[in-house]
């Protein structure tokens, strides 16, 4: 690269030149603008549609810590994610191993089929677990025998949520796992068979420390998606009965579009982007740890 | 145990999980097909006892379904179109060329994955009320041409596109839109592939940016649209069950057009932690 500089001289209309501006001038007005405003207005009674826009100082931020509502769409928020990501994992693993054995016939149609729910649109899906889940018309009662109201009950609704998406999402995990046991360097196993290691401590020492990037990179991006999920909790259940499905999001969408708190609501999302980074140093911190213990 | 009995269960299992999986679209698509008495009757049935398409024919009549349609159609076309050039184009200069403050840049390319869209939901939406682009198609193509997700597939997958490659064609004075139209974008199709199937998947599922910004029931899209049907004509099942299923038919195209490329495209880009 450095021997074509010398050899021609750059226009400023070169395609490095006008990709550069272009990136820089659209995160400048979508990304970095935005921020800053959240960030200014999380400090502001801030009211779009009758000019408002007061300094408050902190007043925003003590009201989030001072509201049971928001505490309870964490808790909420926090349980969703971590159900979801382990199950996730758990199943999109063990499913891409049945797949990379080299027993089984039909992979393609499996794989397909696997990832049929990801790449149907969430209001659809949203809807057809509505119905799934009615107590008289729904599926799973006609499977079960049973006719509970998943979806109106205090002690179902949050997990019929949940179990959704994970049948929703489990596939993109299954592609990613199979992808990464695909890129796994072969030599490793051989060595290790020649060393006498076999069926789970090939997976326990081999395959599992290999997929760890793959792992990483599978929760990192379920972390900052759940965390923020919205719209299966806004068809499925608007957050009820109660509080028992109210997430985040759900309170940041109330307030800002429909109380037109900006500012407040500006102030609860600048808490959740808290949650999110520390939730996402946590997964790199216990990935890193594990290396240093498997190292030994 | 034996292979063959290995091999069995596995398959077995699989199965399970197959009929798991696909059952709630089965489900949807034969009670389309159904009667609403059929649907709602206390003996549930589940492949339809009376078969009909007036679902698929009311559902025009109860709401502009096919203008609904037509406009996700449009929006998700474009938008995957303009996402899969600015990605690659991107992909392209991050990869291949040096500048002052790329990594600055890159850094703000990774933020847009890692910033949540509830900080900055609020302000672009006051910022769309600024510019005026309320209830137009401006306010959801435009913050969505470029994607992060995208830039950062296409970055991985031409950094291992030989550079001698590309400097053979500049020796024989190739330009470099030549060099990235006619060499970089064919050599990217499996990763072109995996960007179309999930930018056309997000931008057709995409709910909150359209019913915050189109407030015109002509201008909607689908999903939205649905959303409305459900609330407005709620005890029509059938409808609701013929519109999802249309509504989830443009994507299965999509991906089945591009599955083929789809697992090497995310093999290459993402599997390198």
């Amino acid at each position: 690269m450095a021997k074509t500089k010398t050899l021609r001289k750059e226009s400023i209309f070169s395609l490095k030149n006008i990709v550069v501006t272009g990136l820089i001038i659209f995160y400048a007005v979508f990304l970095v603008i935005p921020i800053i405003m959240a960030f200014v207005g999380s400090f502001h009674k801030w009211n779009p549609l009758k000019g408002d826009f007061i300094y408050t100082g902190f007043e925003n931020y003590t009201r989030v810590f001072t509201n049971d509502l928001f505490w309870s769409s964490l808790s909420n928020t926090l349980i969703f994610t971590i159900v979801v990501i382990f199950f996730r994992i758990v199943i999109g693993l063990g499913i891409a191993l049945i797949l990379y054995s080299s027993i089984v016939k039909g992979k393609t149609f499996f794989r397909a089929a696997f990832y049929m729910p990801v790449v149907t649109p969430l209001v659809a899906v949203s809807f057809v677990w509505v119905w799934m889940y009615n107590p008289q018309m729904g599926l799973i009662n006609q499977i079960l025998g049973t006719n509970i109201n998943w979806l109106l009950n205090k002690d179902t609704a949050l997990g019929s949520v949940i179990a959704m998406t994970i049948w929703k999402d489990y596939g993109y995990a299954v592609v990613l796992f199979l992808a990464g046991l695909y890129g796994l360097p072969k030599d490793c196993y051989e060595a290790a068979e020649i060393d006498g290691a076999s069926g789970f401590s090939l997976f326990r020492y081999i395959t599992l420390p290999l997929l760890k990037p793959m792992t990483l990179f599978v929760v990192i991006t379920s972390i900052i998606s759940y965390l923020q999920t919205y719209i299966q909790i806004l068809v499925m259940t608007e957050g009820g009965p109660g509080t028992s499905t109210y997430v985040t999001s759900y309170l940041i969408f109330d307030e800002a579009f429909v109380k037109y708190n900006f500012g407040y609501a500006s102030a609860i999302s600048f808490v959740m982007f808290i949650v999110i980074a520390i939730f996402t140093v946590f997964a790199f911190k216990i990935t890193s740890d594990k290396e240093k213990g498997g190292a030994k | 145990m034996s292979k063959k009995a290995k091999s069995l269960i596995l398959h077995f299992v699989l199965i399970i999980l197959v009929v798991i999986t696909i059952i709630p679209f089965l489900w949807m698509v034969f009670s389309s097909f159904k009667t609403n008495s059929e649907i709602t009757s206390i003996t549930p049935t589940f492949l339809p006892k009376l078969f009909t398409f007036n679902n698929y024919v009311n559902v025009q009549k109860s709401f502009n379904f096919l203008r609904l349609f037509a406009n996700s159609l449009f929006l998700s076309v474009a938008i995957t179109a303009i996402v899969i050039y600015t990605s690659t184009i991107s992909g392209f200069v991050f990869a291949k060329y040096k500048f002052r403050g790329k990594n600055l840049l890159f850094g703000l390319v990774l933020g847009t994955m890692m910033i949540p869209w509830c900080v900055t939901i609020i302000p672009r939406y006051s910022m769309m009320l600024d510019f005026k682009w309320l209830d137009s198609y401006l306010a959801i193509i435009i913050p969505a041409a470029v994607s992060g997700f995208g830039i950062f597939m296409m970055r991985q997958s031409i950094s291992t596109i030989p550079n001698e490659m590309l400097e053979a064609a500049r020796i024989d004075g190739a330009s470099e839109w030549f060099i990235f139209h006619k060499i970089v974008f064919p050599l990217s199709q499996n990763v072109i592939s995996s960007i179309a199937i999930f930018q056309f998947l997000w931008s057709w599922e995409d709910y909150l940016w359209p019913y915050l910004i189109i407030s015109s029931e002509e201008k909607q899209v689908l999903s939205v649209g649905l959303k409305m049907f459900n609330g407005r004509y709620g005890t029509d099942y059938g409808g609701l069950f013929a519109a999802t299923t249309i509504s989830i038919i443009p994507v299965l195209i999509v991906y089945l057009i591009f599955q083929k490329r789809f697992i090497d495209g995310i093999a290459a880009s993402s599997v390198k932690g």
